[in-house]
């Protein structure tokens, strides 16, 4: 939704990856279903595991959510765009989260932002055109021993200074691009 | 670590009291026989924060080596939770004595192995480091970090392996469930909760006793138990600890309160951020369904529940009860009105309990130690330990459990180690988004809930961020309600819209577009928010700010009407943080890069236009620009005060600033009282108006405190006289003589016509102390003596001089009795560290010979024959904290007796209002402050203004010359209703610089100075230049942070 570029990627990207795409996608929320029928409020968990497998959810998703769990669409379309960690857009290979705590802030967070920013050339809860990294502020991991923190995917990187940030993208980038950008 | 690995598959069930005391008793039995050395242990810190400091890789190297020394098999690495000291992650702790290492690298640890496992040698290196001196302190019993704590909490944490059931066991856990299931009724535990007088932890304090009380109450045959481990809180990292570090603690405390309201089904809701503590969680509920802990029939008592983990989804809401249990529902976490209240209607509007991860992991230890044991620690009305997360600029970053009630300076000086890099305490912000901060004169404030709500703080969860003098408290007001906002889940619309409207108006105030009543609509929304949102959330969400209005209304005031950020932080007020800091604003990136391309005259031109002084401040400004230097976050700061001296050695002919004559203001009659710095600045940019002020002076030379005070070894004459002049040639009058208060006052210059007048009259009165035989012959104010000294080059000085003091009057005194022949001592009633005296100039004074007895006040002047013999003082101790951040000394009772002739009391300076105003008078603070606005200058009678040490109380040079600047920007729009500042309208600097090289290497240079021996035969300035050479290469070390700025709001 807020980066429609690279959105316009992904469909434009053949149809017959398209189609096996969504029959994984079906198959995989039926089986999460299937796996937690009769526990009370699974709507969540589906939506989790489907975040998590596919790095977003996507319409098609929602409708079969919807479908399996017998709860209307629009109540799973509320959950959805209420909880920040589920994204209505695909995101990068590598989501970039900053943290924004109140340790991290006062140790320079903002500092470490811009040049991430910077680097990257994408705001806020935007992707890089090449889809590999989405940039997105995190409240707090509770790493504030460790300000200023951000984390890429699982790997907490602390203690950071602006000038580090090249470096550590740098080791995310495929070799051959490194070149071009 | 299992020896018993049937329990982790679930092969063995603890089925009755007996087989879990078997296996605690086994448990027990092999650690006495590692205590005795047939097995070691290292503990090695799994918590959050080592993990991302790389304690997988350390791990490894531990084992590796101890497997190389063929040490494998008789000492274990044990994965622990959280220590407590992260910020020096990975630590761990080894061997019998205890010895705790820290900041460990594979290469480290492979050393550690090597001569300390192996060989039996501490290495002084991986240690601890503590004190003035840091000192290296190898065992952790020793390290104060830990030795102020009371473990109740994290008892577990950092001792046992938390994916181990077996250690839990071992450290007595299910015993307290064994208790509650098998010996206890519901009620009892109930009772017990209810006498412990535990309140809640997760920020509200409500009493879980009662709270159990009313779930157990309600009707039903469902109840739920809950445990809230959504801590959203910024900078609160407790809960997350005990989840990773001692996960069974908070099942058990989760089986006791189920047992006691009647519920068989619980749930953990943790947040998503932290997927290592779900994963222990997990695990640890596994091994306790597999043991038969959690299930059907516990412990044969015909109880049964189970537990499950509900993940939360990154929404801070969600840490509200109703909000967390729509969420455990499936539904957005929205909250919703209470009544009724979880305990009668809840989850699935059943009965329900929701507790917080400390509360739980407290339930244990009472049942097993008896509430009466429990409420031993505390204070009357809260009772036990409280977690906190120290964070932000405090020396030991990490996790502390200290009892409910102990002080805020305690925890932060001597716990958390005071403040890095010689910085001073601002405020501590406790409770995240829903508390307040707390300043620094009330840093005594015990930590309890009752006291922290009175000074508009909460005890909330924890979270406990020190903030020193680099932080502006309109950002963090700004940062925590962007918070709030961004979490604002829009049900109601005070919290939506309410927090949107205040934000705006902080974002304004921090660009500089405040206006005049925005601190008062903050206050107005913030109340209507308070009194009128729907949940926990939005109800507090404007505390912060209002807040820090309570505490620093002025930071509000400096940002809206003064233009300024005092911090250098609010991006649209701040060019520089150095220029930030200057308190006449001086262009300061400007000039010194001036000086790299030795333009010299265009630097000393741009210095001028916000500061004349620019060679007194070159040798005398105390250089608050050098604190907030960015350059020091690399090394150290831009060395710019002697950059400034190296600049005024430059100066050939003196350089005459931009004047703007003007008719109509060269009529206007404006008298100012005194010839310091502050009156002379008001004069000079007064002048640069085009006005012909004239400066009424009692004394027969201008200068004021500059000629009277300091002494010519550290501002020679000459350069004063030469920057006085550069004024009066601008047509500056001043008549000398006159004293105000006697030959003048307000109503004879108003009858002599004068338009406006600025009181710049300074503190001109010392300070002498009520013991006996001060009124004798040999005892003298340290003023007096200065200004008798240096305005006749004559003074009485004895043979042994004793200055008492600690400021730098004691140690002009001090420095000057010392060249006149005598032999000088300093007495100071508190530690060294805590003298209000330039560091510098106290070094220097005791290099020249200047003996320093600290901690000593005098209490008696002994006198033979009406001449001083001696002083008799008493020695002091550090007592509790006072209101300035210092320890407060309080008398031993044991006293020394310093044989002396002359005793020289520097206690501080005053102004006395009642003399300088007979008559017609601007209010005053105490009759020894004039009350003028701050950033005019103007008092409580329109045409009058005040500027200097007269408002301020005794402050430095500099401070006094941008009050001075600001009352002549003040009279000017008191004439002509508009600021024509000129000289305030910044330009973009065109000196070169490439902002992507990387910073010049050169590290900062000493100050020349004299050599001690050849100061002592006369008054020669002490302070050298530096070559031409030094000086380009110290101004390129600057970073440039005026760059690409062309302007600020000046």
């Amino acid at each position: 939704m807020k980066d429609p570029k690279s959105r316009r990627n992904k469909t434009a990207c053949g149809t017959c990856s398209r189609k096996s795409e969504s029959i994984r996608e079906a198959e995989y929320i039926n089986n999460r279903i299937a796996h937690c029928r009769g526990k009370s409020g699974n709507l969540i968990s589906v939506l989790q595991d489907t975040q998590r497998q596919f790095g977003y959810i996507s319409e098609s998703a929602i409708r079969h959510i919807s479908k399996g769990l017998d709860e209307p669409v629009g109540k799973v379309f509320g959950v959805t765009t209420f909880y920040s960690f589920f994204s209505r857009t695909p995101r990068g290979k590598y989501l970039i989260r900053i943290c924004m705590g109140t340790a991290c802030y006062v140790r320079g967070a903002q500092k470490i932002l811009d040049a991430i920013r910077k680097e990257l050339r994408i705001d806020m809860g935007q992707t890089t055109p090449d889809a590999l990294f989405t940039l997105d502020v995190a409240r707090c991991f509770g790493a504030c021993g460790l300000a200023p923190a951000i984390m890429i995917n699982e790997t907490i990187y602390q203690r950071l200074k602006p000038s580090q940030v090249r470096r550590i993208l740098a080791e995310y980038r495929p070799k051959e691009t490194e070149h071009v950008l | 670590m299992c020896y018993n690995p049937a329990l982790l598959n679930g092969s063995v069930r603890i089925t009755t009291v007996e087989d879990l005391n078997s296996i605690r008793d086994s448990v027990q039995a092999r650690e006495l026989g590692s205590a005795r050395g047939s097995r070691e242990q290292v503990l090695l810190c799994a918590g959050g924060g080592c993990i991302a400091s790389g304690e997988s890789l350390v791990k490894k190297a531990l084992i590796d080596t101890l497997r190389k020394y063929r040490l494998g098999k008789r000492i274990a690495v044990v994965e622990t939770g959280c220590l407590g000291p992260c910020a020096g992650g990975p630590v761990m702790i080894v061997g019998s004595d205890n010895t705790f290492y820290q900041k460990l690298t594979p290469a480290a640890a492979s050393e550690i192995v090597e001569k300390h496992l192996a060989g039996g040698t501490i290495i002084d290196k991986y240690t601890y480091r503590q004190g003035p001196d840091s000192k290296s302190v190898p065992s952790a019993a020793d390290i104060e970090f830990f030795r102020k704590q009371t473990r109740i909490v994290l008892r577990n944490c950092g001792r046992i392996d938390p994916n181990s059931i077996e250690d839990y066991i071992g450290n007595d856990g299910y015993q307290a469930m064994a208790k509650a299931l098998c010996f206890m009724t519901p009620d009892e535990v109930i009772d017990q909760m209810k006498r412990s007088g535990l309140r809640g932890r997760g920020g509200a304090g409500f009493p879980t006793g009662q709270k159990w009380e009313y779930a157990s109450r309600s009707p039903g045959p469902v109840k739920y138990i809950l445990c809230n481990a959504d801590e959203g809180d910024p900078g609160a990292y407790m809960d997350r600890s005990v989840l990773e570090g001692d996960p069974h603690s908070i099942i058990e405390g989760m089986i006791i309160g189920a047992f006691a309201i009647g519920a068989e089904q619980g749930y953990v809701y943790v947040r998503a951020e932290y997927p290592l503590a779900v994963i222990r969680l997990q695990n640890a509920i596994e091994s306790a369904r597999g043991a038969g802990i959690l299930g059907k029939n516990i412990l044969q008592s015909g109880f049964s529940f189970d537990l499950e983990i509900r993940m939360g989804s990154g929404a801070f809401v969600c840490g509200e009860e109703t909000a967390l249990m729509a969420s455990i529902e499936g539904r957005r976490g929205e909250p919703r009105p209470r009544p009724p209240f979880p305990a009668q209607q809840g989850l699935w509007n059943k009965p329900t309990v929701l507790n917080n991860v400390e509360t739980f992991a407290n339930v244990p230890v009472i049942i097993l130690n008896g509430s009466d044991e429990f409420a031993k620690t505390g204070t009357a009305k809260s009772k036990g330990t409280k977690v906190f997360a120290l964070a932000g600029a405090i020396n030991q970053t990490g996790l502390v459990e200290v009892p409910v009630g102990i002080s805020l300076a305690d925890v932060v000086y001597e716990i958390g180690g005071g403040i890095p890099r010689g910085k001073s305490f601002k405020a501590a912000q406790l409770g995240g988004p829903s508390g307040g901060c707390i300043p620094l004169n009330h840093i005594n404030v015990p930590l309890d809930y009752d006291s922290l709500i009175e000074l508009g703080a909460i005890m909330g969860s924890g979270g406990l961020i020190v903030m020193d003098e680099d932080t502006c408290m309109v950002d963090v007001a700004r940062f925590f309600l962007d918070f709030v906002q961004d979490e604002s889940c829009g049900k109601c619309s005070p919290c939506r819209e309410g927090t949107r409207r205040m934000l705006q108006i902080l974002e304004r105030i921090s660009n500089g577009h405040g206006r005049e009543g925005d601190v008062e609509l903050l206050i107005a929304i913030g109340k209507h928010i308070k009194s009128t949102a729907l949940c926990g959330l939005g109800q507090t969400a404007p505390n912060p700010v209002l807040s820090t209005i309570r505490y620093f209304r002025h930071e509000y005031d400096a940002h809206i009407r003064g233009h300024q950020c005092p911090a250098g932080v609010c991006k649209g007020l701040t060019r520089a943080p150095c220029q930030s800091a200057c308190p006449a604003h001086v262009d300061i990136p400007g000039y010194i890069s001036l000086i790299g391309e030795k333009r010299y005259k265009e630097a000393l031109n741009l210095h001028r236009e916000r500061n004349p002084f620019a060679s007194v401040c070159a040798r005398v400004c105390f250089h608050t620009c050098e604190n907030r230097c960015r350059r020091s976050s690399i090394d150290q700061p831009v060395a710019i005060r002697s950059l400034k001296r190296f600049l005024i050695e430059q100066e050939k002919a003196p350089v005459v600033p931009v004047v703007k004559s003007n008719d109509t203001n060269a009529e206007r009659k404006i008298a100012i009282i005194g010839a310091g710095p502050a009156g002379l600045t008001c004069a000079y940019f007064l002048a640069r108006l085009g006005y012909n002020p004239r400066i009424f002076e009692a004394a027969q030379k201008p200068g004021g405190m500059l000629i009277q005070a300091i002494p010519a070894y550290r501002l020679p004459r000459n350069i004063l006289a030469r920057e006085v002049k550069m004024i009066m040639d601008l047509g500056v009058k001043i008549e000398y003589g006159r004293n105000f208060g006697r030959d003048i006052s307000l109503e004879s210059l108003k009858d002599e016509g004068y338009d406006a007048i600025c009181i710049a009259a300074g503190t001109p009165s010392g300070i002498t102390p009520s013991i006996s035989g001060v009124g004798s012959h040999g005892v003298v104010e340290a003023l007096d003596f200065l200004r008798q000294f240096n305005m006749t080059g004559k003074a009485e000085i004895g043979k042994k001089v004793v200055v008492v003091g600690g400021g730098n009057a004691a140690i002009d005194a001090a420095r000057t009795a010392l060249r006149l022949g005598a032999r000088v001592s300093i007495v100071y009633r508190r530690t060294r560290e805590e003298m209000p005296a330039y560091a510098e100039e106290i070094q220097e004074a005791e290099r020249e010979g200047v003996r320093i007895i600290t901690l000593v006040n005098p209490v008696e002047v002994i006198t033979a024959n009406g001449s001083v013999k001696g002083l008799r003082c008493e020695k002091m101790r550090p007592g509790a904290f006072d209101s300035s951040g210092r320890r407060s000394p309080f008398g031993s009772g044991e006293t020394i007796f310093l044989r002396t002739d002359k005793v020289i009391f520097a206690l501080g300076q005053r102004l006395d209002t009642k003399t300088i105003f007979p008559g017609l008078s601007p209010e005053t603070e105490q009759s020894q402050r004039i009350i003028a606005d701050p950033v005019n200058g103007r008092t409580s009678i329109p045409w009058i203004f005040a500027a200097g040490d007269a408002v301020s109380g005794p402050s430095s040079v500099v401070e006094a010359i941008g009050a001075g600047e600001r009352a002549a920007v003040g009279i000017d729009a008191f004439f002509t209703g508009e600021s024509h500042a000129f000289w305030r309208t910044e330009h973009e600097n065109i000196t070169y610089f490439d902002p992507d090289a990387d910073p010049s290497d050169s590290r900062r240079a000493n100050v020349k100075l004299l050599r001690p021996v050849e100061r002592k035969a006369g008054f020669i300035e002490v302070e050298l230049s530096w070559s031409e050479k030094v000086a380009i290469a110290q101004a390129q070390r600057c970073m440039r942070c005026d760059y690409g700025k062309a302007s600020s709001t000046g």
